[in-house]
């Protein structure tokens, strides 16, 4: 990593987190700079659902894949370990992880990863998620960039306090379930355009994202607003020609 | 870390209206709900033309929140109705809260509310009301509480939206999955996903679309995060009319 990379990584970063900004959108931005500074090849952000979950908000790629191997962290995994114990936890040969971990093991490389390092969230005494980056070849991280790594997963829970003028214990679960309930407004937005455009689920997300981009909207009023509106309101978002017809 | 512990929220519930030998209602979710946290009551509010309505109430203080929050205007459960996010206020004698709703707060404290928890029923973009709990001491609720607080308004979220499901699709009394967990808390990126296929693919509300992709897993007895996928991976569709479903 060179550090005008990583200087320019931060000022966006920086510039991203103004009054009222969308922190899905944010933690997005975060996994795919996480990606390019630490020479990963996928990036997520899981956080954690006081009803029982871990739950993944925003990852460097909306692969099918590499979506479900977050999701089976569930059961097993980096992550789950990291969440549990609040320390980062290594798997730097996935090879030899088959023990700890049989099945996300297995899936890691079968998607095309060979390691991986899951980095936690924490905030006073509580661990809200865990930063998760993959690796195509086996290795450890760098001291320095494992450090860099942990300050990005910090970046990210500070993200999720949009509101620092109050100490209220209570405002970080009530930001986190915040957060968790936007990714699903835009999941949810994903369904939709994808059924009226005919696309895929990462294209999808794709077009909301650069459609919000490009007037200023934040991503999950503007997926809430596509949901509740009729096409006409949306008026990039609709089909060239008529929808299409199935038998 | 996959909790258990939704079943037997639902399981509460379902024993609220086995006792009132009634269908699964929002009245038996506060009444599961103040039983099974530490609060002193609950109630439920729906947004409504002016300040919203109150669908049901467990006690007299509990129905005084919910009216002092209509009438004046202010409180946190209109609070969740814009937001989205929960209000939990462990202490109503915070100087926060005061600034927060100056007139709300100290008439809540008058009827001996000490702490008040508003959580949001819904659903990603459906949003049907909120589910409020109070106590008559102040204290935080732990994150254990506060995920079984999360699940029994997923359990209220699931019960209203079916109940205000006006053309009855697969919800006819006994038949429908009301009072079933609905999954919510084995999320599943693809229930939300299909959710928005469904609302396009038949030009209905996201809330009614829910509905049916709910009310089509249980005619069928799957799993709702299964059905859920055939329809993400374009492998099933459902049809606009209720009663017969096809598959491709």
């Amino acid at each position: 990593m060179d550090g005008e990379q990583l200087a320019d990584a931060f000022v966006e970063l920086a510039d991203t987190m103004v009054a009222d900004f969308d922190v899905i959108d944010f933690l997005h931005l975060l996994t795919e700079r996480s990606v390019q500074l630490l020479d990963a090849a996928a990036a997520g952000v899981l956080l954690a659902d006081p009803r029982g979950q871990l739950r993944l908000v925003a990852a460097s790629t909306e692969a099918a894949r590499v979506l479900e191997l977050f999701q089976l962290q569930n059961d097993q995994g980096p992550c789950l370990d990291c969440f549990r114990t609040g320390q980062p936890v290594a798997a730097p040969d996935l090879t030899a992880a088959q023990q700890t971990w049989p099945q996300f093991a297995v899936a890691a490389r079968e998607a095309g990863f060979a390691a991986v390092h899951a980095l936690p969230m924490r905030l006073r005494m509580q661990v809200v998620g865990g930063l998760n980056l993959f690796r195509a070849t086996p290795g450890s991280f760098a001291h320095q960039d494992l450090r860099l790594g942990q300050a990005l997963a910090d970046v990210a829970t500070i993200g999720l306090l949009q509101q620092r003028s109050t100490r209220r214990s209570e405002i970080l679960n009530e930001q986190l379930q915040g957060a968790l309930n936007s990714r699903v407004i835009i999941e949810q937005a994903k369904g939709k355009l994808a059924e009226r455009l005919g696309l895929e689920m990462d294209q999808a997300f794709a077009v909301l994202r650069g459609y919000a981009r490009d007037r200023n909207l934040r991503l999950s009023d503007m997926a809430q607003g596509f949901i509740d509106g009729t096409p006409a309101d949306f008026p990039g978002l609709t089909p060239p020609r008529p929808s299409r017809t199935r038998t | 870390m996959t909790s258990d512990r939704a079943p037997l929220i639902w399981g509460l519930v379902a024993e609220q209206a086995a006792l009132r030998g009634r269908r699964v209602a929002a009245v038996d979710v506060c009444a599961a709900a103040a039983a099974e946290l530490p609060v002193n009551g609950a109630w439920v509010m729906a947004p409504g033309a002016a300040a919203g309505h109150i669908m049901c109430v467990t006690d007299e203080v509990s129905e005084q929140l919910a009216e002092l929050q209509m009438t004046l205007g202010e409180g946190p459960c209109l609070e969740v109705f814009t937001s989205g996010s929960p209000v939990l206020v462990s202490d109503l004698d915070d100087a926060d809260a005061v600034r927060r709703w100056p007139g709300f707060t100290p008439q809540a404290r008058q009827v001996k509310a000490a702490a008040i928890f508003a959580l949001p029923l819904r659903i990603g973009a459906i949003r049907v009301g909120a589910l409020g709990l109070y106590r008559d001491e102040p204290g935080l609720l732990g994150i254990a509480q506060l995920g079984d607080a999360l699940i029994f308004a997923d359990a209220a979220t699931v019960v209203l939206l079916e109940s205000g499901h006006l053309d009855g699709a697969a919800t006819v009394p006994g038949a429908g999955p009301a009072g079933q967990p609905p999954d919510l808390a084995q999320h599943r990126a693809e229930i939300d996903q299909a959710t928005g296929m469904v609302s396009a693919q038949l030009g209905v509300a996201i809330g009614e679309a829910f509905i049916r992709l709910r009310a089509y897993a249980y005619a069928q007895d799957r799993r709702l995060s299964d059905v859920a996928r055939d329809i993400v991976a374009r492998r099933l569709r459902l049809s606009p009319d209720p009663p017969r479903e096809r598959e491709k």
